[in-house]
């Protein structure tokens, strides 16, 4: 129970204060292109028990509130003094703090007397930290050994000295040394204006004030998610989508959520999850309650709720989560997570179309999916030099939300990213022409409130080897839902040449190689639409038509709206075809969720429970063999299913047994 | 009329709520302050008011105005209330979304449901057009006549009043803007059409376009004003020119203001700093943080000497890419709303009761307690209100409102009054330190100028949260804006985008760049037919290290131009502002420009004085709440005291347009210019 409610809200604006600034001087100071464009860093004061009680809700990452740094914490035991500065990017170590190699933390504690009062948290994605590729992320990486150098939590600085030896031997690692120290300094001014400020605070209002402070603001948030939770009504509400991993060989993998709410908690059993995969997408969550990559969308529906609500670790204290150990978002120990975003956004998804069932009324239409940045690099025909640039980022649109459309082009969550101006990119790029930036004409799902359209790139090179490389490219198999029957949206593609001869789609890009002479066009998905399309004003279809978001076909077919550009809306043949519409429905309820044509003929084929019984049965085996029966058992399946016979859940474990006879010694030789 | 009777300067600033007066006598820099209720409707109406008390109460006939500057909040209003004209947008083939994909960036966070941005020109009118220049200016696609006007055709016929023209790296070569432009005006003779390579050619299209967009959305209404202004002002008597405030703190006539209308979006804010800084230049203290405090917001900037500029400003969504004086707004103000949340936590704001209702005290129908209502009910306002009592505070309405917020909080009224001042702060506190760090500024080593009508009422309690050594209350804290507009010069910024690394940049072209620029702002000054006392050009260039994507501006010292002296200017500043610099690493030449500064005639310090009210009332005293305690204020009245005079907090300061607030701690001393000059005692 918090006794002073307002020295609460004065000492809550004095963390809040601190944490802008630590923010404000870190970016100030840092120089690297993440860093500005992609704002990906962070700056967060935590307990002594490894709890974040004060993020930056303006500067920075803006999910870290669920950051789990207790066992950041515990690893550097009662080494703690006065001038340390500690560092780590290592995802086993931390227990899920870090995510993937390229994030590199740095913190210092914080002492008044002898005493530890709290620490100041830092960490900034590095451009590179060695490993196979440069920039240390590939998609095909199978073992975080590929992904760059890993520190596991130690001193940077001892009592104010510096560890040159280990700094050396950390930056002689990387390709971009010179530009990872000045980050890492930038973090090192962050903490020290941190310090110096929580200093002054502990002289302003005394120790025993700012500790209990620290407690009392934490439990402020919880209390206050709690509330919003309790708002919720209590049930099971199950929902699952996949990663589309096909284009690394690994198929489909299924994303899977039991969401329990009750008593103001929400339990997240990921129960029947794919089992983490020889590729960069594995997330280590380590099953953490509230883990900050697991519960983005719970975090942007409760700051939705109540816009003034603390932010802070309390707010995820009520967000229980179950994840069986091995799946894709608890991997053991050794996979690869570079690309773990793709995934991070997918359980976001899930957890929305979970959450939405008991309150559907709060949360949007599933959004593009993609949050994906395009990178080109160029030879320098002179030179020989390789120039490399961000393109673009690759998002789509918004789904459509219960109180207005979707955004279009861009996502509500993951809303931070900012585009090229296409005068630069050719500036920096002189061999690329970009042929076409713009919204993607008649891509958002229909609907009460519709999808956000995606957008087009299309760019042309004029030599050869110009190489595409992407990341976290989702979404072109299955579309965003629809919601409360809105239509999904559309999913992406990428055409190689399409005003050629041979135009080709080639979906997601890992690498592509282009030609001189060859053009790229790239379209991102649009959002799902909420609502029935019907209800959807007509005036404000044909505003939709007249603006060409949306075609006079998809108004007449999806919208029941009529008209011509010449006459403009016809009224009488809108209703006649509405009504026509509606009663073709024949009472039929609308769609809680429309997946589109593809995933449920997916679904047909693959229902729930011959997922869950893949999911059970190799659940507990070792890694590899978990993850080859896994993939074994799905190709033995689509086999049976391809040539017309049918297999229930019940004949898993005969399959599993067929699949297990032992394979011969010497069957290379008898080839 | 002859020159000689032409003896004040006249200064306004027309605000939401009040059009602020200031008129100065030249020889004895005497003021005069007037506010006078803005009208909406008809924005001039208010200064034409103001004139007629100016001659009813003062006997100042506007025909004895040598020189009348203003700001008006039409055109940001104009924009922000999405009421502007129809404007039609032409783009390069394939950029047609220029306007609806922005730069992606939302400017919240964590809010599912953020409005759909809405374009302030829709996608049916805007069109494209088949041409295309590569970046170094080779003709990809040649620009066609009958192209170019079938798009500007379907424009007009889509409704377009106005059409802006923005092509891909025409900030570098123009020639297929103005084609267009001079096809379409041979078509329509009468349209308002404006390339965007004429009124602002900087790279980074979305941002260039939009400054012609916005200008085409706003001019057509503020050409009307402007219109009417002089014509209703000249009925009144004034037979002196007008000029208008701009965002980057100048003024120019309205005639170039009708021409580029989308450079006065940020005056208001620029006026009230212009007005701290001419004061701090008075006082001899140049590092200032200035604090400007009304209903909704307080503004804030940093004087370190200089003015200081940005040209990363926002408008409502809207990116400004002109350089605008550096204010970061806050929104907490006199009207902000006290509550308790559900778990019982006492907040204040964001929400406000801005003018209507407003606060309880005001009387106008307001119930809910607000931060304004905590000063009355401390005993900080003056029962008898502001404004000459023009304006007067009703305490039980403020007391009755802060009763059933302070019943659920179980306190007394004044207890709560206290908590809420105490929240109000660290408000206030938490959003201004991270713009002060984002500035590289520390708090501790300037003072803080407070203005506005609750900037004086407020800046003790946040100066002590801050630990600054100096506060500082200029004579006509209300109407400081208006003092900006009054003192104010000439001044013009003049852009090229260069975006070429020094090692491939020769001295000539460098020097080309420059002595275009410098042609351009010099034909400005020209147009603007002004008597000035000095011209000077301040000459500067955003420059960054190769590779990475900061960029530093860096005004040049009054030394030959070249390139290697460039480098060297980079380096210094550089190392000035991060503590190191890599002189090995090469540097890339982004943006140069050029800003013109005609100094207008000013008043002397030495004869500046406030003008003294009759029928000011002695010295008194009445209890302040202060801390959880009654305390004996003293009770003075601002037009009372003199240079010299020194008093101790608790105390306030009456006088017409604010209340000061000096809490314990704090002595303040009335300096020569009658300005209060707080100081923490030891």
């Amino acid at each position: 129970m918090i006794e002073d409610k307002i020295g609460l809200e004065i000492l809550s604006n004095r963390f809040q204060a601190i944490v802008d600034e630590m923010a404000q001087a870190l970016f100030r100071t840092a120089h690297t292109v993440f860093i500005k464009e992609t704002q990906d860093y962070g700056a967060v004061l935590v307990s002594p028990g490894g709890e974040v009680f004060a993020a930056s809700r303006r500067y920075g990452v803006l999910m870290m509130v669920g950051m789990p740094m207790d066992d950041a914490v515990k690893a550097m035991g009662d080494d703690v003094r006065e001038g340390d500065i500690f560092m780590t990017n290592d995802p086993e170590a931390t227990g899920g703090m870090c995510t993937h190699l390229n994030d590199i933390f740095l913190w210092k504690p914080i002492f008044h007397d002898g005493k530890l009062i709290c620490y100041a948290w830092t960490f900034v994605h590095m451009s590179d930290v060695g490993g196979r590729v440069p920039g240390s992320i590939a998609p095909s990486s199978h073992e975080i050994y590929q992904e760059g150098i890993r520190v596991p939590p130690q001193k940077l600085f001892h009592q104010g000295r510096l560890d040159e030896t280990f700094l050396k031997m950390f930056l002689v690692n990387t390709r971009t040394a010179d530009q990872n120290w000045g980050d890492m300094k930038a973090c090192i001014a962050g903490l020290s204006t941190a310090e110096r400020r929580v200093k002054e605070l502990l002289g302003r209002f005394g120790p025993e004030k700012i500790s209990q402070g620290i407690v009392d603001v934490m439990d402020y948030a919880e209390t206050q998610a709690r509330r919003v939770i309790s708002t919720v009504p209590d049930g099971v509400y199950r929902f699952s989508d996949f990663i589309e991993a096909d284009m690394v060989g690994q198929g489909l993998l299924r994303v899977n959520l039991k969401l329990t709410i009750g008593g103001g908690e929400m339990h997240m059993d990921f129960t029947g999850t794919a089992p983490q995969v020889r590729a960069a997408l594995n997330l280590p969550s380590f099953s953490k309650d509230g883990h900050w990559m697991l519960i983005t969308g719970v975090v942007n529906w409760l700051c939705t709720r109540e816009p003034g609500i603390a932010y802070n670790a309390g707010l995820v204290r009520p967000m229980k989560v179950h994840i069986p150990r091995g799946t894709i978002i608890n991997p053991e120990a050794g996979a690869a997570y570079g690309g773990r975003y793709s995934t991070s956004h997918k359980v976001c998804d899930v957890i929305i179309g979970a959450l939405s069932q008991a309150v559907p009324d709060q949360l949007p239409a599933t959004d593009s999916g993609q949050g994906s940045i395009l990178l080109v690099s160029v030879p320098d025909m002179a030179t020989g030099e390789t120039r490399v640039s961000v393109v673009q980022p690759l998002v789509g649109g918004s789904g459509g939300r219960p109180v207005d459309d979707g955004v279009d082009g861009t996502m509500v969550i993951l809303n931070f990213l900012k585009n090229v101006p296409t005068e630069l990119l050719e500036h920096e790029m002189p061999n690329l022409l970009i042929r076409r930036y713009s919204l993607r004409d008649d891509s958002g799902g229909a609907g009460r409130y519709r999808g956000g359209t995606g957008s087009i790139v299309e760019f042309e090179t004029n030599v050869p080897f110009t190489t595409i490389t992407a990341r976290n490219m989702e979404r072109y198999l299955f579309p965003p839902a629809g919601r409360k029957g809105g239509t999904p949206g559309t999913t992406g593609y990428t055409l190689l040449n399409p005003d050629g001869d041979d135009p080709r789609d080639i979906g997601k890009i890992d690498i592509l190689e282009m030609d001189a002479g060859d053009v790229l066009r790239l379209g991102t998905q649009g959002g799902g639409g909420y609502g029935d399309p019907l209800e959807r004003p007509a005036a404000t279809v044909w505003e939709d038509v007249l603006d060409e978001y949306v075609s006079l076909d998809t108004a007449r077919e999806k919208y029941g709206v009529v008209g011509t550009l010449k006459d403009g809306l016809d009224r009488a043949a809108t209703e006649a075809l509405r009504g026509k519409m509606r009663a073709a429905r024949d009472g039929a309820p609308l769609k809680e969720f429309d997946f589109g044509p593809a995933r449920d003929a997916y679904h047909a084929r693959w229902p729930a429970a011959l997922h869950d019984a893949v999911s059970e049965i190799t659940q507990d085996m070792p890694r590899v063999q978990r993850q080859t029966s896994y993939r074994a058992l799905y190709a033995e399946i689509d086999r049976r299913l391809d040539a017309g016979e049918t297999v229930s859940a019940a004949d898993v474990p005969g399959l599993l047994a067929a699949l297990r006879s032992p394979g011969r010694r010497g069957a290379s030789a008898r080839r | 009329m002859s020159q000689k009777s032409m003896r004040y300067r006249l200064g306004v600033d027309i605000g939401g709520t009040f059009t602020d007066v200031l008129l100065m006598e030249e020889d004895s820099g005497r003021l005069v302050a007037l506010k006078v209720p803005s009208n909406r409707q008809n924005p001039e109406d208010a200064i034409i008011a103001g004139l007629d008390q100016l001659d009813a109460r003062h006997g100042i006939a506007a025909s004895e105005i040598a020189y009348f500057s203003h700001g008006t909040t039409l055109g940001v209003n104009t924009l922000l209330e999405r009421d502007g004209a129809e404007v039609g947008l032409l783009t390069t083939r394939g950029f047609r979304d220029i306007l609806e994909l922005r730069r992606l960036r939302l400017p919240k966070a964590n809010d599912l449901f953020f409005p759909r941005p809405r374009a302030l020109a829709p996608r049916r009118r805007v069109a494209e057009v088949d041409e295309r220049l590569a970046q170094d200016g080779e003709v990809v696609v040649p620009i066609r006549r009958d192209d170019v006007l079938a798009a500007a055709r379907h424009l007009v016929a889509q409704g377009a009043s106005n059409i802006a023209i923005c092509f891909l790296h025409s900030y570098r070569f123009p020639a297929h803007e103005q084609q267009a432009k001079t096809w379409i005006l041979e078509e329509f003779p009468d349209l308002y059409v404006i390339a965007s390579s004429d009124l602002w050619p900087q790279q980074r299209e979305y941002e260039r376009c939009l400054v012609s967009v916005i200008n085409g959305y706003i001019g057509a209404r503020m050409r009307t004003y402007f219109d009417t202004l002089e014509d209703k002002t000249k009925r009144a008597g004034l037979a002196t020119r007008i000029f208008s405030t701009k965002s980057n703190g100048g003024v120019m006539s309205v005639e170039a203001a009708g021409e580029r209308p989308v450079e006065t979006l940020l005056s208001g804010p620029a006026s009230g700093v212009i007005g701290a800084a001419f004061i701090g230049r008075m006082i001899g203290d140049e590092r200032l943080i200035t604090l400007d405090m009304g209903g909704t917001s307080v503004d804030i900037a940093v004087v370190d000497g200089e003015i200081p500029y940005s040209t990363e400003n926002t408008i409502g969504d809207f990116p400004v890419l002109l350089p605008a004086v550096d204010v970061s707004a806050i929104g907490a103000g006199g009207g902000s709303v006290a509550w308790l949340d559900a778990e019982g936590v006492l907040k204040v704001g964001p929400r406000s009761a801005g003018a209507r209702p407003g606060p309880a005290c005001y009387g106008r129908g307001g119930t809910e307690p607000t931060v304004t209502d905590a000063y009355a009910v401390l005993g900080i306002m003056a029962p008898g209100g502001l404004l000459g009592g023009e304006m007067k505070l009703d305490i039980d309405k403020a007391r009755a409102a802060l009763a059933t917020l302070g019943e659920r909080l179980g306190k007394t009224p004044e207890e709560t009054a206290d908590a809420i001042l105490q929240v109000a702060t660290a408000n206030i506190y938490a959003e201004l330190v991270p713009q002060l760090a984002r500035r590289g500024v520390d708090a501790g080593d300037f003072s803080l100028l407070a203005y506005g009508a609750a900037g004086p009422t407020h800046v003790f309690m946040l100066a002590r949260e801050l630990n600054m050594r100096r506060v500082l209350v200029p004579p006509t804290p209300g109407l400081l804006c208006a003092l900006g507009c009054l003192v104010a010069d000439l001044r013009a910024d003049f852009v090229r985008s260069l975006w070429q690394d020094a090692r491939d940049l020769a001295d000539e072209t460098l020097a080309g760049c420059y002595a275009t620029l410098e042609g351009e702002a010099r034909d400005w000054l020209d147009k603007q037919q002004v008597d000035v006392t000095e011209t000077y050009l301040i000459r500067s260039a955003d420059i960054c290290y190769v590779g990475q994507s900061f960029e530093l501006n860096v005004v040049f010292p009054d030394e030959p131009l070249s390139v290697e002296a460039l480098q060297r200017w980079f380096h210094d500043r550089y190392e000035l502002v991060y503590g190191f610099a890599d002189r090995s690493n090469p540097i890339r030449i982004l943006e140069a420009r050029v800003q013109i500064v005609g100094v207008t005639r000013k008043p002397n310090f030495d004869d500046l004085r406030p003008f003294a009210t009759a029928g000011d009332k002695p010295a008194s005293s009445r209890p302040i709440y202060e801390q959880g305690r009654a305390v004996t204020g003293a009770v003075l009245q601002r037009a009372a005291l003199r240079p010299g005079d020194r008093f101790r907090g608790p105390a306030v300061v009456e006088q017409y347009d604010t209340t000061v607030y000096v809490p314990e701690g704090f002595e303040v001393t009335v300096d020569d210019w009658f300005n209060l000059v707080g100081e923490r005692l030891k």
